[in-house]
């Protein structure tokens, strides 16, 4: 598929030297001490307003980042330049939200804040757990997907969270990369624990084991890389897409279901699509080619409609 | 650590060789002139393709015509060739203990 200059200019470069510290890692740092301290205590409000005025800072920092996104969230969404460069900043101002509800997430009482103002398409879900293989939720980098499984598991559906322990971070230092981030790796695991990491060798095997179960698994199709990936377009620019979830499905027999969690602990709402209809004929071979490319125009088309809950625009 | 599997036993030669030979051939390993452990093989496809324990996983359920237990699928069971081989005895065992028809 042909790729614009904008699908150029969203992709990542080689880096060259990198940083001691950077001004990202100078927020990290602040997020994961000062800010995660107030928040044991600070009432939601007060939290947000802090996220709310340090949004101008993390506006600064990344416009680089904006300016890149720009066009090729233009050229995704069809929306103007002036359009895009907005929902460039909204995306990064949910980034801010999502990563205060998750200092939320960490508190004993935290699912008493999360406030769902409803949940679409549940007798989808129910259809595919009935099937009683087991059941992926499709999703994409969405910022209220983490409080959204927190809420899940609180109403009795839990679902194995699959994650990337060590993220793409361009904005981060080797200070950043070496103490910030694995603490805040920590700090994820703890606010939901019911996760497992790409990097763990058992990662497979515990995908697996929750599927025979009939359990619930909530898997990002979005994601770039993995140890097994394949190249095809997203968004309209080349993304490597990692193939051992589709080897999953076809193993297990597994349903799979997209699902879309929109907002922030103060108000979101989660919807639950009809299952995908999946290829089994495929054979092993053709299976991922087979079946691929449904998966990701679902979460595409998520993504268009929703453009400024996505948090992959700035990240490259 | 604790073995998964309560009262292992001793598993049968036959029954090892056999998932060696599962072990090659689903992952379509290359042992020429390689003095690797099942083990550090194990590790260093898993390594390279995590899913490539899940094609061994299903390669051995349909050499032995038996089912891992959710709570089997485990990496350290998978990792230890005796557990592992152990286990599938205890399987098959329990497989042909059951008439045809109730399986």
């Amino acid at each position: 598929m042909e790729t614009s200059n904008a699908a150029a200019t969203a992709q990542p470069s080689s880096g060259n030297t990198t940083p001691l510290v950077t001004l990202n890692d100078l927020l990290w740092l602040i997020y994961l001490y000062p800010i995660r301290l107030l928040a044991i205590f600070l009432p939601r409000w007060l939290l947000y307003t802090l996220g709310r005025l340090s949004a101008p800072i993390v506006q600064f920092h990344a416009r680089n980042r904006k300016a890149r996104a720009a066009p090729w969230i233009a050229q995704a969404c069809g929306v103007t330049p002036a359009e895009a460069l907005r929902i460039a900043g909204q995306s990064l101002s949910g980034g801010i939200y999502r990563t205060l509800d998750e200092l939320l997430l960490l508190r004993p009482s935290s699912t008493k804040m999360l406030h769902c103002t409803g949940v679409d398409g549940n007798e989808h879900l129910e259809e595919a757990i009935a099937r009683g293989k087991g059941v992926i939720l499709l999703v994409g980098h969405f910022c209220a997907n983490r409080v959204a499984v927190r809420y899940l598991a609180a109403q009795g559906r839990p679902a194995l969270s699959v994650h990337n322990q060590s993220p793409a971070n361009r904005a981060g230092g080797r200070f950043g990369k070496e103490f910030l981030q694995p603490l805040a790796v920590q700090l994820q695991e703890r606010a939901n624990p019911d996760q497992v990491f790409i990097q763990d060798p058992g990662c497979v095997l515990k995908i697996m084991r929750r599927l025979r179960s009939g359990g619930l698994v909530i898997v990002q199709v979005d994601g770039r890389g993995g140890k097994k990936v394949i190249d095809h377009p997203f968004l309209g620019v080349p993304w490597r897409v990692a193939s051992g979830i589709y080897e999953i499905v076809r193993v297990t027999d597994c349903a799979v279901v997209p699902m879309l969690a929109l907002g922030r602990s103060s108000g979101f709402r989660i919807r639950f699509d009809p299952m995908l209809p999946v290829d089994r004929a495929a054979s092993r071979e053709t299976f991922v080619s087979a079946n691929l490319p449904n998966f990701l125009s679902v979460v595409e088309k998520q993504i268009v409609e929703h453009p400024q809950e996505w948090r992959l625009w700035n990240h490259f | 650590m604790e073995p998964l599997l309560k009262d292992p036993g001793s598993p049968s030669r036959e029954t090892m060789g056999r998932i060696w030979r599962v072990f090659v051939e689903s992952l379509n390993l290359n042992l020429t002139g390689e003095d690797l452990s099942y083990e550090a093989k194990l590790d260093e496809s898993v390594g390279l393709d995590s899913v490539a324990v899940l094609d061994f996983v299903t390669a051995l359920e349909k050499e032995f015509r038996i089912t891992f237990e959710p709570e089997m699928l485990n990496i350290d069971v998978v990792r230890d060739l005796k557990e592992l081989a152990a286990y599938v005895d205890q399987q098959v065992a329990r497989r042909q203990n059951i008439p045809d028809g109730q399986q």
